[in-house]
C-alpha cells in the first residue's frame, strides 16, 4: 500500500512539474508568438534576450563588405530586422533614419538587417533608396535569425543595445514614433558614457 | 489463499490507479500543449474547396472561396504600395479546360492603428476569386497556387504560397 501511495504522490508531483514547465515555456514564447503584445514598442521584459549580451554576428552589407557587431563596440546600437514586403517596416524605417542622424552626436548607430535576403541586393537597395535610408543594411543569415528572432517571423522587430553590448529593450511590431524615440534615448542613456 | 487474492487485488488497484494518474498527467500535458499552440498560425489563408458544376462547352464562372484567419489581413491583388506583394493565383494548364482572365475582388482600405494616415488595400475575413472557364464534358481539376503575404495589426509575416485544387464537373 505504501508503494501505491508513493506512486500516486510521485505521479501528482510529476504532473505539477510538467504543468509548471509548460507554463514557463508558454510565457517565454509569448513575445515571439503574440507580436501585438509588444506593439506599443516595448516587450514588457518578455523577450528572452532582454538584459543579455547581444549575440555576435558578422553579416554582409549591400556592398559585399563584412560588418560585425564588434564594429559598434562602445556605441549605443539599434538593430532593426525588416523585410521588403513588410508595410509596417516601411513606416518605421524613415523614423529610424531620422533617429540615426539626430542622435549621431550621442554615438547612436542604427543597423537594418533584412529578413528576406533572398530577394537580392538590388531589390533591397532600391527599397532602402526609395525610403531614404542611409544607415547600414545587412543581409540576414539563418544563424542571425536563430540567435535574435528565436523562431519568430513577425516583423518589424528591433533590439536596443547599450554601450556595454547588452540588449536593454526589444520592440516587436509597429509602435508609435514617440515610443521608439524614447527607447532610443533610453539606450543612449544606458550603460555609461 | 485469501491473503494471496487480497494482495493481487491490491496490486491490481495500484496498477489501475497508476494508469489513471498517468493518463490524467498526459491529459493535463495535452491540454497545456493546446494552450501552447502558436498564436502565429502556419497558414493565414485557407482555401474552401467546393466541388462545382458548370455547363459544358459554354463560358461559365467558377468561384474560389478563401478564408483568412481572424486577426490577419493579406494584401489585395492591387496593393497601394509598390513595395507590397499582391495576392496572386497562378493556374497550371488543365486538359479540357480553357480558363479566362481571373477576376480578383476589390480590396478594403486598411490602416495600421499607429499610422492611420497610411492607407493599404487588403483582403480580410473571406474573399472570392472568379475564374471564367470553358470546359469539355466531364470531371476536371485545375491545379493552382495562391501567393499571399499576411500581416496583423502591427506585424507582417513572410509571403506564403498555398496549393489550390479547383475541382468541377462540366455537364
Amino acid at each position: 500500500m505504501a508503494a501505491g501511495i508513493a506512486l500516486v504522490v510521485w505521479s501528482g508531483w510529476q504532473n505539477l512539474r510538467q504543468r509548471r514547465s509548460a507554463m514557463q515555456e508558454q510565457q517565454q514564447r509569448r513575445v515571439d508568438l503574440v507580436p501585438n503584445a509588444a506593439a506599443n514598442g516595448s516587450s514588457d521584459g518578455q523577450s528572452p534576450l532582454q538584459g543579455k549580451p547581444a549575440p555576435a554576428f558578422t553579416l554582409l552589407d549591400l556592398n559585399g563588405k563584412n560588418v560585425s557587431l564588434s564594429d559598434f563596440k562602445g556605441r549605443p546600437l539599434l538593430i532593426n530586422f525588416w523585410g521588403t514586403y513588410c508595410a509596417p517596416c516601411m513606416v518605421e524605417m524613415p523614423w529610424l533614419q531620422e533617429f540615426s542622424r539626430k542622435y549621431a552626436p550621442d554615438g547612436l548607430a542604427v543597423v537594418g538587417i533584412t529578413y528576406d535576403s533572398e530577394v537580392g541586393r538590388d531589390a533591397i537597395a532600391r527599397t532602402t533608396e526609395k525610403l531614404g535610408v542611409t544607415y547600414p543594411i545587412l543581409l540576414s543569415t539563418p544563424k542571425a535569425e536563430k540567435d535574435y528572432l528565436s523562431g519568430t517571423e513577425a516583423l518589424p522587430i528591433s533590439f536596443y543595445i547599450d554601450r556595454e553590448g547588452k540588449i536593454i529593450e526589444v520592440s516587436a511590431g509597429l509602435g508609435s514614433k514617440d515610443v521608439l524615440e524614447s527607447l532610443v534615448k533610453e539606450t543612449i542613456a544606458a550603460g555609461g558614457k | 489463499m485469501n491473503r494471496r487474492k487480497q494482495t493481487r487485488r491490491a496490486f491490481a488497484s495500484i496498477a489501475a490507479l497508476a494508469l489513471v494518474v498517468s493518463a490524467t498527467a498526459r491529459l493535463g500535458r495535452a491540454q497545456l500543449g493546446s494552450m501552447d499552440a502558436p498564436a502565429k498560425p502556419r497558414a493565414y489563408v485557407v482555401y474552401a474547396a467546393e466541388p462545382q458544376s458548370v455547363p459544358a462547352g459554354r463560358s461559365s464562372l467558377l468561384e474560389l472561396r478563401f478564408q483568412i484567419v481572424a486577426g490577419f489581413h493579406i494584401n489585395s491583388h492591387t496593393p497601394k504600395s509598390q513595395f507590397l506583394i499582391p495576392t496572386t493565383l497562378t493556374l497550371q494548364p488543365a486538359t479540357g479546360v480553357k480558363p479566362g482572365a481571373l477576376q480578383y475582388p476589390a480590396g478594403q482600405i486598411y490602416s495600421f492603428p499607429s499610422v492611420p494616415g497610411d492607407k493599404l488595400d487588403v483582403y480580410a475575413g473571406s474573399f472570392t476569386l472568379r475564374l471564367p472557364v470553358v470546359a469539355t464534358p466531364g470531371d476536371h481539376a485545375i491545379a493552382a497556387t495562391l501567393r499571399y503575404q499576411a500581416c496583423d495589426s502591427a506585424s507582417c509575416y513572410p509571403p506564403r504560397t498555398i496549393p489550390v485544387n479547383v475541382v468541377f464537373t462540366a455537364k
